[in-house]
């Protein structure tokens, strides 16, 4: 196993990191949005605190996403 | 291509024991954005009409929305009390990140957008955790905040020490992540459409369509990524900031 191994190796990993750890975010933050413009539609007055919690909801969802792309990060370019 | 990615201009240097290292280029851009705001706070507060009854000028227009903006969107949760003593640190904190963002759009050479170094957005995480305790000691006393800790049960005492611990860090996490996933991406698109552009159009063709399909690249990806991406996680960061005051407070 040379370093040209490693190096593809790196790669791979770093793609898989990304791909499968962008893919729980995406489905949770669909989630909120979905039920966030759902209750809009039915109650348009309350628009203004259901806009602020579910960008507070989204952007703990995304908390995952975001150490995916920190590992994949570290993995191209620290490690 | 990524090898300037996170490597940047590193000034080190020893005090004592302790070696010191500072990224001159985040540092200038930082302190080039505060004073710009503040100038423009100052060049705005000689606007205000002496009398308050007086309709306001033009330039102010933005400085109402933006005051309303925070009150009742960022703020709305909060308690009358608690908005008016939070109002000045919430604005000044979005005005900075939102400022810091943007300015990775600006095409000045060796300026990076501040918030795109861990140790600005992890900085600024460390301030807000240390106010909720500034904030929840004066509004409740000393002993009922760290009581809070105790609940429900004693035996939770480390676990809301981990839960407070990675609530700071994915706070200062998800600003820098965000940021520097964009900037990552506009660094890493034009290399590659050329790349994509001369292998399948051949070079002649290529230096046709490249000025054109760059353009048009560069300005969705800074549109997107800086000023929409920017404002969304300016917005984001004072958000989580006025809610983890606003728990720890009340």
């Amino acid at each position: 196993m040379g370093p040209e191994f490693v190096q593809a190796f790196k790669y791979l990993a770093a793609g898989l990191c990304m791909g499968l750890g962008a893919w729980g975010p995406a489905v949770g933050e669909g989630f909120i949005g979905g039920k966030a413009i759902e209750s809009m539609a039915r109650q348009p007055e309350m628009a203004n605190t259901l806009l602020r919690n579910m960008i507070i909801a989204d952007a703990i969802a995304e908390t995952t996403g975001i150490y995916s792309l920190l590992v994949a990060i570290m993995i191209l370019f620290v490690v | 291509m990524f090898e300037r990615v996170g490597k940047d201009l590193v000034w080190r240097f020893r005090i004592g024991p302790i070696t010191v290292a500072l990224n001159p280029a985040t540092l200038g851009t930082a302190l080039g954005i505060s004073l710009l705001l503040v100038l423009l706070a100052l060049w705005l507060r000689r606007a205000i009409p002496k009398d308050p009854e007086a309709p306001p000028p033009r330039r102010l227009v933005l400085l109402i929305f933006l005051v309303d903006f925070v009150e009742n969107q960022v703020l709305g949760g909060t308690s009358e009390k608690l908005r008016r003593s939070l109002f000045p640190l919430i604005a000044t904190l979005f005005l900075f990140v939102w400022t810091c963002n943007i300015s990775s759009i600006l095409p000045i050479p060796g300026m990076v957008a501040p918030t795109q170094d861990l140790n600005v957005t992890l900085g600024l995480a460390l301030l807000v955790y240390s106010l909720t305790h500034v904030y929840g000691m004066r509004t409740k006393g000393v002993f009922r905040h760290l009581k809070g800790y105790l609940e429900p049960i004693p035996v939770m005492l480390p676990m809301n020490l981990i839960g407070d611990m990675g609530r700071t860090i994915s706070h200062g996490f998800r600003l820098f992540g965000n940021i520097l996933g964009g900037a990552i991406m506009g660094a890493v698109t034009i290399p590659v459409l050329t790349d994509l552009l001369v292998r399948f159009l051949g070079p002649i063709l290529a230096t046709l369509a490249l000025p054109v399909l760059g353009t048009a690249a560069s300005f969705i990806l800074n549109g997107f990524f800086g000023i929409f991406a920017g404002t969304i996680q300016a917005l984001v960061f004072t958000l989580l900031a006025a809610a983890y005051i606003q728990v720890a407070a009340e």
